[in-house]
């Protein structure tokens, strides 16, 4: 049904194009507007959904098409500033050469294309390019072949600068090595026993922090399952407060907020022989859709919104960087092993397990890396709705901050039984200092 | 259209008269036969395969002769509608006599059938299961006792077997021998838990999914599970059963197939009313989504063994779209935390080693990838003397299809939220349809089962769950009736007739047990022997008709047949003419003497309890070659230890070194006259962290003291790793000292000394086997040439991935030659010039040979005086496959140009190379070359290799080869060399290595193996017991020996003398030593 209601969405909005196009018979300027952009970013979710992506490797899709365009739009330009020399191994994009290059045009080609070789599932996003591209050669042939001839250029340029970060080279590396003898190392969780994911995620290029490790959280608890060791007591916690909120049902605000930021997009379900999962997106995504809403809300123009959602991207790349990189150092267990050992074999999280390390809580850090950038371009105290979940049939939520969003998505992983108290806080907390430091440090205005 | 009918006349002629030759089955029309049950599933909500797991395990049949009329007639169990029971009237006409049998049941949901005189009154009664309970399933287990008038009265509580929960079948038996038949109850748990849970679980009873064992008080049926020691937990899901006296004692065992991951159980009788379940201390690995099962003696030992069926896929495109075996971790942790056995997702055989332990053999046997499989049926349906397998099967919706699972489900749930209706018929139909054709298999006398599907019958592709098989029309072979989802039932008829030789036997036995339930026949004739034995209860959900059969070729009259009673005593019958129908009853009985230890041969080895004070234990850091190299086809880490026997400390006494893992000291052994003291010393601890993989103990330096040279290999070092260096030690008053270490960063896998150049000092062989991080790159293989102790390195070139190597003078020119072994290689003559190394392979051997060769050993196997040499290999029962046509193919890259190479493996199926790894394994490594381009598994699914991969990407790859995985014998015929594979005993499990016996003055050759280092993909090789070649006529298994290798990798066998006595050591990866005394006569 989402599907199905998207793509009408998207044909509406061709086919308003194409009725206004079909009224002229002469070239004319071809209006790209940041409701295009959007659509390409939700077409690039939508497969990243299908083709079940993790959320580490979600987060580097969105992040280089998103640098495409901006760094297309940057050009020439005196409100924004290129990235180039500002992260590492980026060198100034060539410059568009023809007179007949649209700017908007070549960044939104970019941005399709780009993301066309980083998605599995390339029919549909070449089904929606070769739609607009229908349109805008009937529009303005000479305009949109030039267009498209840079942005494409463009993409071999920035596709370049991208293979140079280390994530060929990670898809090969060793697997997690599981070792059930050490009572405190992660080990994988029902239902699927999935490998740990992206062990190598913090040997990615990082764009802005000066390692993946700058702001290393300090070390969880100490493990310790004795009754007034702080672990002990944390791994409590989650069951209890579990418990608690399991007896009083769906409709307790705590099962509420935990369903709504689950960004799981792979929950698989197991009935004897018969399998099958659920996908949602995935926190980065949560986040790409705040943005939007806040883009929309303000009416934000193609160029700012390109601006607000390459700087949050490149937030969260950094965010899973950073916090991958603490996952695999800990390496610890989850609560759901520890509780189903120790405590109640038959207990079950509200929230699947995701599949890798327990400390710091991937949502957190990337919340906190989010909201702080959010609340850099939109300001704080800023009211919205966020209706991003709605397609996977949970309802609206309103917040009166980007922050405080960011501390309900952190606190909901406690509720959702996957995480323990101290990766949710010391997760915020590292989530903030790399989205103040991306915030800070690079210039795109 | 008038015009047209000459020709279709000329046609027609023209196809009559090319007769096809009558095929051994014909399948009866339901209109011929009356048969016209079909059991019709109408999805319901809360009764489709989302709602209830075992939706589509269809029903049952149960054939006996209800009537005693002598032909067998054929009860039906139907799933949601009315249970049939149909009388067979002759001439395969039968008659639906379900209404006035008063047999049609009452319950919603009925499972499996089983018929036996339950109260001892001659006459055969039914007995239905039903699934009660869940999903709104209503009813009860109902027995049907017969009136002896064409009706039966429902009497399930009168005899206390009115069970209201979840059932699939029943097996009455005789398990106390006190003369009436118990039962024993499979049930099925019905919800999978998300969690696997401790396999403890099943130690807790509950009601309604436990297994139960009744016991038959004067016709009133009292649970005695508890006492008996059988498991009732909520973690049991049967859903096979057989029963056998397993271990010949005389007391009836029982088999339970549980499907998922709760392992199989392997009941043994204790005789006092109790059963041990013993699965871990007897079997290997067994099935793991175990559906159907069935127990006979398929290799005519006169030991029971096991088919149990699973779900593995041989067609690749299905194969390669359902989900597959755990990853190795996930292995380790079900096994190790969770307390599961091993389990892999294909059919079993499972071959009964004279009560010893089972060795698994279904790819050997061909018979491990049968699909959705349901229900297997021993017998000889050829009677050609050899017992066939039929095999049921096929599932309506294939709901382990990855592409449902990954891609399609997500949507259909999501539909779920929005109408909460997810049963419409097309999520349904989102799932691909799994009918298939059931299978034939014929049996030989080597263990294999040749497929006849096509060939024994034509028929069309069926969803079959139960089945039986009864003489239906008396002509005295096997006929076989299967119950068919939304079919009608299958008849299969048997065309055997006259043409291969029979004989029935049915049994008057005494009291109330009257068909004589638990029967042993032993069939006597030119030297060998066919037993089977009166269970009724088979396949799955179903009972065969209660007589025994057996094929007899074109055999007239029968030496002596065996009747061993239940209550152990025995009859024979002396020259016996085939071709009747013999009913045996009970007289002039004598005593029978459940012995068969006399039947085994002497025991030639006696394990020494003390060890002689040799306490060593390999110990391996489990280090998991496929995590980091994740399409390695096998590890290459696990290969040691390393042991060498020699006069380490000069003193006249054989001492032994023992290589050790990553991180665990190496161990001497210091021989004195009462035994063994290991021997502590520094320099061994310092150097813990080397993996040694061969030594030897030797003078190297003409001192006139031994000194000990030791190879480090392994998986886990890469680079140049001083851990990989090879040393050579000597022994001094303090310990060792080192003498000498040698520059060189392979993994050794074989030291071999010998004075090639005969200037009185020892050189050495070094053969390397790979490069760690590299697999595929070849090292360089060298002798180490000694000049008065210093050694000079003389490269033979990068041979390959050597294993083994032997010193023999092959070509008789009184210069000691070498012969060098090894995986994706030939053999490798080289040939001795004065010193100089000539490769020589073409000229003494001439078809390609290429094998995973592991070992070689000189020995004259057939005694013509010559040398032949006994070849390792890592034989047959694997999903590995090779040939000289079709050789197995591994290609070497690096496929994605990152600077890593890989590998990756390729078999033939019908003309085709396939990989032999699925799209995630693939991906998990090779991103950017598949996941692209195959964004869903049935576009991947089915495809050849070079379409899986551009051919620029293969033809830039090195290719390895292999041509044969059998073990066998390289034959000196006049100096040339001719393999020659040995028979299939030799080819259950890789062959590691050989030690010389000297018995009763001759020769002989012992061989060991067994190997863990494979992917659960693979399975485990762990059912070969060990062998001991006398000579190519004469090989006895290890078990009758007094061998204790099952389930054991031996990696090294020495002997040493002790107190004049001979000594055996073998060496086992991950596992104490064993000490032998090996007999002397």
């Amino acid at each position: 049904m989402f599907k199905f209601m998207k793509l009408k969405k998207t044909s509406l909005i061709l086919l308003g194009i194409v009725l206004v196009q079909s009224c002229n018979t002469k070239d004319e300027p071809i209006e790209v507007t940041s409701r295009n952009f959007m659509d390409s970013v939700d077409l690039v979710t939508e497969i990243m959904i299908h083709d079940v992506f993790s959320p580490p490797v979600a987060s580097r899709v969105y992040v280089y098409p998103n640098i495409a365009a901006f760094e297309i739009i940057a050009q020439n330009n005196e409100t924004y500033k290129s990235l180039s020399g500002q992260l590492p191994g980026l060198k100034p994009i060539p410059k568009a050469e023809s007179q007949n290059v649209n700017l908007k045009v070549s960044a939104l080609v970019a941005h399709m294309e780009l993301s066309k070789t980083l998605i599995f599932s390339e029919d549909r996003i070449i089904h929606f390019r070769d739609s607009l591209y229908g349109i805008w050669k009937d529009k303005n042939k000479g305009e949109f072949e030039a267009s498209e001839a840079y942005g494409l250029k463009v993409v071999s340029y920035i596709k370049d600068w991208m293979n140079k970060d280390n994530y060929i080279q990670t898809r090969t590396m060793h697997k997690f090595n599981i070792d059930a003898d050490d009572p405190s190392r992660w080990q994988p969780t029902p239902p699927a026993y999935m490998d740990g994911i992206e062990p190598h995620w913090m040997k990615i290029r990082t764009m802005v922090l000066d390692s993946a490790s700058q702001f290393k959280p300090i070390p969880p608890p100490k493990f310790s399952l004795e009754e007034d060791a702080p672990f002990y007591k944390e791994l409590m916690e989650v069951y209890n407060v579990s418990q608690d909120i399991t007896k009083r049902g769906d409709t307790s605000e705590e099962i509420e907020i935990a369903q709504f930021w689950d960004c799981n997009p792979f929950v698989s379900v197991t009935r004897g022989h018969l399998m099958f999962a659920t996908k949602k997106i995935s926190p980065g995504a949560h986040w790409i859709g705040i943005t939007k809403i806040a883009c929309k809300n303000e009416n934000l123009d193609f160029n700012e919104t390109v601006y607000a959602l390459t700087k949050t991207s490149i937030g969260i790349f950094e965010a899973f960087i950073s916090c991958w990189d603490e996952k695999y150092r800990s390496n610890l267990i989850r609560p759901e092993t520890l509780i189903n050992q120790y405590v109640d074999e038959k207990w079950k999280p509200i929230l699947q397990t995701p599949p890798f390390p327990e400390y710091t809580s991937g949502h957190s850090v990337v919340s906190g890396s989010a909201s702080t950038i959010l609340t850099s371009i939109f300001g704080d105290d800023y009211t919205f709705i966020d209706d991003t979940e709605v397609a996977f049939g949970l309802p609206l939520r309103t917040f009166t901050s980007f922050n405080r969003a960011a501390e309900e998505a952190a606190i909901s992983r406690l509720y959702g039984g996957i995480h323990y108290r101290a990766a949710i806080e010391q997760g915020l907390k590292q989530g903030r200092k790399v989205g103040h430091l991306v915030a800070e440090k690079v210039k795109m205005k | 259209m008038i015009k047209f009918m000459p020709y279709i006349l000329v046609l027609m002629i023209l196809f009559s008269c090319k007769k096809e030759p009558e095929k051994l089955f014909t399948v009866l029309s339901p209109e011929d036969s009356g048969i016209n049950f079909n059991n019709k599933l109408r999805d319901t909500v809360g009764q489709n395969i989302l709602d209830y797991l075992y939706y589509y395990n269809g029903g049952g049949v149960a054939i006996g002769d209800i009537n005693n009329d002598e032909l067998p007639d054929i009860f039906f169990t139907s799933n949601q509608n009315q249970n049939k029971l149909y009388l067979n009237k002759g001439n395969l006409k039968f008659e639906d006599i379900t209404e006035s049998a008063n047999v049609a049941g009452k319950s919603d949901w009925s499972t499996g059938v089983s018929m036996a005189d339950v109260n001892g009154d001659g006459l055969l009664d039914i007995y239905v299961c039903a699934v009660v309970g869940t999903n709104g399933f209503m009813g009860m287990n109902e027995l049907y006792v017969n009136n002896g008038d064409l009706t039966f009265s429902e009497k399930g509580h009168e005899y206390g077997l009115d069970f209201d929960n979840y059932s699939s079948s029943a097996a009455f038996f005789d398990y106390d021998l006190d003369g009436d038949l118990d039962v024993y109850l499979l049930n099925h748990a019905i919800h999978t838990e998300e969690s696997f849970g401790k396999a403890s679980i099943r130690n807790n009873r509950t009601y309604e999914s436990g297994d139960k064992l009744l016991r038959n008080n004067n016709n009133k049926f009292v649970d005695v599970s508890e006492s008996a020691g059988i498991f009732g937990g909520a973690n049991g899901y049967g859903l096979g059963l057989a029963i056998s006296d397993f271990n010949q004692d005389g007391y009836p065992d029982i088999y339970v197939s549980n499907d998922f991951h709760e392992d199989d159980y392997y009941y043994l009788n204790n005789g006092d009313g109790t059963f041990s379940e013993s699965l871990k201390d007897y079997f290997g690995h067994v099935s793991k989504f175990s559906m159907g099962n069935d127990a006979g003696d398929i290799n005519n030992d006169g030991f029971t063994d096991l088919v149990t069926l699973d779900m593995l896929p041989e067609d690749e495109k299905v194969l390669k779209s359902s989900a597959g075996d755990d990853n190795i971790q996930l292995q380790n942790l079900r096994t190790k935390q969770f307390g599961y056995y091993y389990q892999y997702a294909r059919n079993m055989v499972q071959v009964n080693q004279g009560a010893s332990s089972f060795t698994e053999t279904g790819f050997l046997s061909n018979i491990a990838a049968t699909d959705w499989s349901w229900s297997a049926l021993i017998a000889d349906y050829d009677q050609d003397g050899n017992q066939d397998i039929f095999i049921a099967n096929g599932i309506p919706k294939r709901p382990n299809d990855l592409d449902y699972i990954k891609y399609i489900s997500n949507s259909q749930v999501k539909k779920k939220i929005e109408t909460t209706n997810l049963i419409d018929k097309e999520a349904l139909d989102y799932m691909p349809d799994g009918k298939l054709k059931n299978g034939f298999y014929q049996g030989s006398t080597d263990l294999r089962f040749n497929n006849q599907t096509d060939t024994w019958v034509t028929q069309n592709p069926s969803y079959s769950t139960g089945s039986a098989y009864a003489d239906l029309d008396k002509d005295g072979d096997l006929d076989l009736v299967t119950n068919n989802i939304d079919e009608p039932a299958t008849i299969y008829i048997n065309n055997t007739n006259s043409k291969k030789n029979f004989l029935k036997l049915q049994f008057n036995y005494l009291g109330k047990n009257r068909f004589g339930i638990g029967t042993k026949v032993k069939l006597y004739n030119q030297g060998g022997v066919q037993s089977k034995e009166l269970f009724l209860q088979r396949g799955f959900q179903s009972s065969s008709q209660p007589i025994l059969h057996f094929g007899l070729d074109s055999l007239k009259t029968i030496d002596s047949i065996k009747v061993i009673w239940p209550n152990r005593t025995f009859q024979t019958l002396k020259n016996i003419s085939t071709n009747q129908t013999v009913e045996v009853s009970y007289e002039n009985a004598k005593p029978y003497e459940y012995n068969f230890e006399d039947t085994l041969k002497h025991q030639v080895f006696t394990k020494v309890g003390d060890k002689l004070g040799i306490f060593f234990k390999h110990t391996d850091n489990n280090y998991i070659d496929s995590n980091r190299n994740k399409l390695i086809p096998y590890q290459i880490s696990d290969r040691g230890p390393a042991v060498a026997i020699g006069d380490i400390n000069n003193d006249g006494k054989d001492d032994v070194f023992f290589g050790n893992g990553k991180h665990v000291p190496s161990e001497i052994y210091i021989q004195n006259d009462n035994g063994f003291l290991k021997y502590e010393d520094r320099l061994l601890k310092n150097s813990a962290i080397v993996e040694e993989s061969s030594a030897i103990i030797s003078d190297f330096n003409n001192d006139n003291k031994n000194d000990l040279f030791v190879a480090a290999g392994g998986g886990e070092f890469f680079g140049k790793s001083e851990e990989l260096q090879n040393t050579l030690y000597t022994f001094s008053v303090t310990g060792l000292e080192v003498l000498d270490v040698q520059e060189g960063y392979e993994d050794t896998a074989i030291i071999k000394a010998a004075d090639f150049d005969g200037d009185g000092d020892l050189d050495v062989f070094v053969g390397n086997a790979s490069i760690s991080n590299d697999f595929g790159n070849i090292p360089e293989s060298y002798m180490l040439q000694n000049d008065a102790g210093s050694f000079s390195k003389k490269s033979l070139g990068n041979l390959g991935m050597v294993r083994d190597a032997t010193w023999t003078d092959f070509n008789n020119d009184n210069q000691i030659d070498l012969i060098v072994v090894g995986e994706w290689m030939s053999p490798m003559f080289f040939e001795n010039n004065n010193g100089e190394f000539v490769n020589k392979t073409s000229t003494y051997s001439s078809s390609p040979l290429n094998g995973l060769w592991r070992a070689i050993i000189p020995f004259d196997v057939d005694k013509d005086g010559d040398l032949d040499y006994i070849l390792g290999n890592w034989g047959t029962n694997t999903k590995f496959k090779a040939s000289e046509e079709y050789p197995m193919l591994m290609y070497y890259a690096d496929f994605d140009k990152n600077s890593k190479t890989e590998t990756l493996l390729a078999t033939e199926k019908d003309g085709k190379y396939y990989t032999l790894e699925g799209l995630d394994e693939l991906s998990s490594q090779l991103v950017s070359l598949t996941k692209k381009k195959f964004t869903v598994y049935k576009d991947f699914a089915g495809r050849p290799i070079d379409q899986v991969f551009d051919s620029s990407v293969l033809n830039d790859a090195k290719v390895f080869e292999v041509h044969t995985l059998a073990s066998g014998v390289l034959k000196n015929n006049d100096g040339r060399f001719i393999f020659q594979p040995f028979g299939n005993q030799l080819q259950v499990a890789p062959i590691n290595c050989f030690v010389k016996i000297n018995l009763s003055g001759k020769d002989r050759v012992l061989c060991a193996g067994n190997y863990f280092g494979v992917k659960p993909y693979h399975g485990r090789f762990d059912g070969f017991l060990g062998a001991l070649i006398s000579d190519q006529n004469n090989i006895e298994l290890g078990n009758t020996l007094g061998l204790d290798f099952f389930n054991k990798a031996i990696t090294k066998l020495e002997t040493i003398t002790f107190n004049n006595k001979q000594y055996l050591i073998a060496v086992i990866h991950n596992d104490d030593v064993q000490i032998y005394e090996i007999k002397k006569d």
